[in-house]
Order: structure tokens, then sequence, then C-alpha cells
């Protein structure tokens, strides 16, 4: 769902407000992109169910820090990413940090010519997993989650020319990985 | 492969590693909203008002009387139209502060008018802690009417009834005006 920047920041004020409306509204938003977001970061099914209401919870208890000049995006993913990163923490060892558990249709939905790109899709999805965790977080958040630079900086709390300088170095080598 | 390749299939692998979430999950979220986000608590606030606004003991004794109508009205059975209530409120309120704190009694009774819709059950927003008092314009609360409709009671305490598109301008503005 596109929400633009004035109903966004809308929502933003009615949240800092306490408006329990805003939060569900929050909930219709967001619930999938941050399921999905556990599952791109790895975690399977089940635990991406769990994770992601864990992040609402944790939601509604940092409302505080929801400040204005914030984006919604950024503050929401953020916490995401910390309650990913704490239950990793948590269960170092437990769980297989990769993207593998997605189901991805090979030469399935798109077009005549898309076998080999889907094979390359496939190389590339394993070659994300592959890549180290801050460098599969920028990939995942700004190429896959579609979050701005500035969003995904503020999620993963540095400048925004460190993150493109992570994204450069990730896709230098995912390039090499593919072709090699 | 260049650059523009790589990204291109990050774009593949975006839409090929989506998949359904439960329906059930984002009811599940919204269950857990709790009910109240905000640190504003009924009665105790009310407290917290006096004490916030370092008034004389003639004002604090002002706010409880007005504290005390509201709950008249309330268990008398009128229904919110207490506009008159609020106005009578901040008479009381201007005339124990003087005209140099007018409009923080008008922050005030809206804020003791948004205990009462909020211990009413109402989903009451109130804005009256980052509103500008001075800004006779500016949303103190607002709360939805069961046509879908907004109410808001603007700085000057006046009420209007609006809908969600003029809510948002509103709100918009505001924000804007804090920017400045």
């Amino acid at each position: 769902m596109e929400y633009s920047e004035q109903m966004s920041n809308s929502l933003a004020a009615r949240l800092r407000a306490g408006s329990r409306a805003a939060a569900a509204e929050l909930v219709d938003i967001y619930y999938r992109q941050i399921y999905i977001f556990m599952r791109r970061l790895g975690h399977d099914s089940q635990t991406s169910e769990d994770l992601t209401q864990e992040s609402f919870i944790s939601a509604w208890q940092h409302i505080s820090q929801l400040r204005s000049g914030r984006t919604l995006n950024g503050w929401m993913y953020q916490i995401a990413a910390n309650v990913s990163r704490l239950y990793r923490r948590r269960h170092k060892g437990d769980e297989a940090v990769s993207i593998d558990g997605m189901d991805l249709p090979v030469g399935g939905e798109s077009g005549s010519d898309k076998p080999a790109n889907s094979e390359q899709v496939v190389r590339l999805k394993n070659a994300v997993a592959e890549l180290p965790v801050k460098l599969r977080q920028a990939v995942v958040l700004h190429y896959l989650q579609h979050l701005t630079i500035a969003e995904a900086a503020e999620t993963v709390g540095v400048r925004k020319g460190t993150l493109k300088s992570r994204l450069n170095r990730a896709l230098g080598t995912l390039r090499s990985q593919i072709d090699s | 492969m260049s650059e523009e390749r790589i990204e291109k299939l990050l774009n593949e692998l975006a839409e090929a590693t989506t998949e359904p979430v439960s329906p059930h999950l984002a009811e599940e979220i919204k269950n857990q909203i709790p009910q109240r986000l905000s640190p504003h608590r009924g009665g105790i606030d009310t407290v917290n008002i006096i004490i916030d606004l370092r008034i004389s003991k003639l004002a604090a004794a002002a706010a409880i009387i007005i504290t005390m109508l509201l709950f008249a009205n309330f268990f008398g059975g009128r229904s919110g139209g207490s506009d008159g209530l609020l106005q009578s409120g901040r008479f009381l309120i201007k005339y124990c502060l003087g005209d140099i704190d007018a409009d923080k009694g008008n922050v005030s009774a809206a804020r003791l008018r948004y205990e009462y819709l909020s211990q009413k059950g109402e989903d009451v927003v109130y804005y009256g802690d980052s509103a500008d008092p001075q800004d006779s314009n500016a949303v103190l609360i607002q709360w939805k009417l069961p046509d879908g409709r907004y109410k808001v009671v603007f700085g000057d305490l006046r009420e209007e009834t609006v809908l969600a598109e003029e809510l948002v301008k509103l709100q918009a503005r505001m924000l804007r005006e804090k920017a400045k």
C-alpha cells in the first residue's frame, strides 16, 4: 500500500498522541512488510510470525522514540531489525542464517525468457544469503524491502554514506559471485 | 555483469521472495494493542496538570471544580456536547490564571475534555502536549464519530466536525507550523 508522506506524518502524529486506531492502521500497513523482512533476514515462517508480533509489541512500547522528523519506515524497520538481532543473540546457532527458507519459484511465473533469469535469481539469492550480516541487511532493506537510502541508513543506525558504501561492496561481491 | 543488471536481478529476487502471510496475523497483533498507548492517565493526570502548570491554589481549585462538573455531566447522562461547559471551564481557568496564561488555560481545559472522553471509551487523541498554545487553529483533541467523520477541538476551544481528508490537512498544517 502506497502511503503519501502527508498520510505517514499524520499517522505518526496520531501514534505519538496515543491513538489505538492509529496503532491498528500501523498494523495494517506494516505487518506483511515486517513478516517478509523477517523471512528475508533468514527466519523460518513460524519464527517470522512471532518476531513480527514482537516487533509491534516493541513498537507500542517505543512510541516516544517516534519523534518528529523520523520516518515511520525507519522507526518501524529499526525496531524489527533490533527484534531480529536480539532473537539471533538469544538463539545463537539454533537457526540457519539465510534466505533459503523462502520458496523461490524457478522458471515460474514470469515469461518465456525467464528460465535463464530465474537461474541467475536463484544464484543471486544464495549469494545474498552468504553476504556478511551488515551487507546482507543493507541489500535486504534497500533492494528487497525498497526502503530509500535515508530510511535504510536510519534503520541500521549509520550515515547515508556508510550505507551506500555497504551497498557498493555488496553489489561488487554479488557480481563476482554471479559471474564466477 | 553490470551493476544495473545486478540491480534488475535484485528486483526480480524481491518479487520472487514474497509469500502469503497468515490472514490471522494482523488480527492477532491488533488484539495486543494496549488500552493506552500514551503516557496520559485519567485521574492522576488531572493532578499532574495542576502540578505541571505550577498554578496558584485558586486555579488548582478551579481545575478540580471543572473536573467535578465534567464528572457530573458524565453521570448525568448527557452526551458529548459539553461545549458550554468547556467554555465555562475555560473562562474559570482564564480568570484564575489571568490573561498571560489564558492559552495554557485552553490547553488544560482541552485536556480535561480529553480525559472525560477517554474515560467514556471514545478513541480520542490529545495533541495538547505538542501543540502551540497560542495557535488558535491548532488541533488540541480529536475523536472519531460513528459516521466516520471526526470531531476536532481547536486551540481556541471551538469545535468542528470534519472529514478524514480535512483532518489530515489540519494535522499537516500543524506539523508545518511546528517545523517553522
